[in-house]
């Protein structure tokens, strides 16, 4: 019982492992009985895997307060649902606000649509102080812009943006307010009516437990962005111009069957355990691996503490005399999984000062024991020994 | 036994359809749409036994397309 897996896995910032035992079944099951083409067909296995389908929209909407199902669109990942939104908003011009700490699956679209000058503007996240966050979004606002976009947490410093307020913002000026709630969903509640989200990006495949591959873009609101992708949607097929109606507007080509329904047992299971006890246990780790670190000669911490209010349950860090890449190196000589360097988040390493180096990510799960965190304490303690011998 | 057949465009709709009927307790069965006086091609239908009026108030009142209806018989 108190023996470590081969693999003590602290990535899971970047896809959780392990999957849920419900989960793993419900793909499983998926490929064996729900194996036809879902909305194509009018024969029984095609219709079941239809309303398997439906069933996991509505566990989706349910989850994140969202009124219709039929406004869940099931997409490769968080990534391609940023991108319908944010190249579908601005297609016709406008400009965008968007945080300090923005992942690269948001600045990279709006980078490739900026011509000769930058299309947006960037406001900075100030830690714990909620008003002086809107303060700088609001100084931000121009007749111009269309948009906020701001991710939910930060994937590299956990550092957490007070969304409601943002959204809130947004409205108050008539803008849209898009969320990514790559590391969050799953760990912090999110609600589209309560925290004024007209556009919620998520990955199914961490904080969800879902398989990888699968993504949704859930839609809270009634403005009809263009298609970035066009074709068969099983519907209207005599039209060549794609369909309006939600989700087939966004859903070309035939689905993720085995993904979609694996997702739903994953909210299942979060649903089972709730968001609460999830974000208290991971957070517990944290607090405990981040006392440990704090008190180790040669490791540079970059946040304070992790708490239940502020941030999310991921810690970055470093090792003196190591760059983060050798550090994650040793780690994994060790068994501990972790990932380092820039997280795709140049922006966060920015204003962290940290773009030269990266850093080391931790990021447990709801599978995470306090036997792990202790293993890694002690690792990373080992590493910052031989660090100060050489140096 | 007369049955009524509402068609809409899609599958999603179809299902959605077919959860807020037995939401209120209206049962109704999906099938490809196979009449060819619907244009447009691809789409489902919503099989519904009784209520008729009530089934299309209750389709339409969650922003339901409906492209037709057909009152048909033994259907089923």
């Amino acid at each position: 019982m108190n023996s470590l897996p081969d693999t003590v896995y602290f990535d899971n910032a970047a896809t959780t492992w392990p999957k849920p035992t419900i989960v793993r079944d419900a793909v499983q099951k998926a490929l064996t009985i729900y194996g036809a083409n879902p909305g194509r067909s009018g024969h029984k296995m095609g219709l079941a895997a239809s309303w398997e389908i439906y069933r996991s929209r509505e566990a989706v909407a349910h989850f994140f307060n969202l009124n219709n199902p039929s406004n869940v669109i099931f997409v490769q990942n968080c990534t391609v649902a940023l991108n319908i939104v944010i190249k579908g908003l601005l297609k016709n011009g406008g400009r965008v606000i968007v945080s300090d700490l923005e992942h690269n699956a948001v600045m990279r679209p709006l980078h490739a649509l900026s011509k000769d000058s930058s299309i947006y503007e960037v406001a900075s996240v100030s830690f714990g102080n909620t008003q002086e966050t809107l303060n700088s979004f609001r100084k931000c606002i121009t007749p111009e812009t269309k948009a906020i976009i701001c991710l939910h947490t930060s994937n590299v410093f956990g550092i957490r943006l007070p969304i409601r307020e943002i959204g809130m913002l947004a409205h108050e000026y008539g803008l849209k307010f898009i969320v990514d709630a790559a590391q969050s969903a799953g760990v912090f509640p999110i609600d589209m009516q309560a925290d004024c989200i007209d556009y919620l990006c998520v990955p199914g495949h961490k904080g969800l437990y879902g398989p990888m591959g699968i993504g949704m873009l859930l839609c809270n609101c009634d403005q009809n962005l263009p298609s970035l992708i066009e074709g068969g949607t099983g519907s209207l097929s005599t039209e060549l111009n794609q369909p309006e109606e939600l989700p087939d507007r966004f859903e070309s080509g035939t689905l993720n069957t085995a993904g979609i329904i694996g997702l739903a047992a994953g909210i299942e299971f979060v649903n089972r355990i709730g968001l609460k006890r999830i974000l208290e246990q991971e957070t517990e780790h944290m607090r405990f691996i981040y006392r440990q670190l704090k008190s180790i000669k040669g490791v540079i911490l970059y946040t304070q503490i992790p708490d239940l209010v502020y941030t999310a349950p991921v810690l970055s860090f470093n090792i003196e005399g190591y760059n983060s890449e050798e550090t994650a190196l040793m780690l994994s000589e060790k068994g501990i999984a972790v990932r380092a360097g820039l997280h795709c988040s140049p922006c966060a390493h920015r204003k962290f000062k940290t773009l030269n180096t990266g850093t080391v990510r931790l990021a447990p799960s709801v599978f995470t024991t306090f036997r792990e965190a202790q293993y890694v304490c002690k690792s990373i303690r080992n590493i910052a020994q031989i660090s100060r011998k050489q140096i | 036994m007369s049955s009524m057949c509402f068609y809409v465009s899609s599958v999603t709709n179809a299902m959605r359809g077919k959860a807020v009927l037995e939401q209120n307790r209206i049962c109704s069965y999906i099938s490809r749409s196979t009449d060819d006086t619907i244009k447009n091609g691809c789409g489902y239908c919503l099989l519904v036994t009784s209520d008729f009026e009530k089934a299309e108030a209750l389709l339409r009142s969650v922003g339901i397309r409906i492209r037709g209806s057909k009152q048909m018989n033994d259907a089923l």
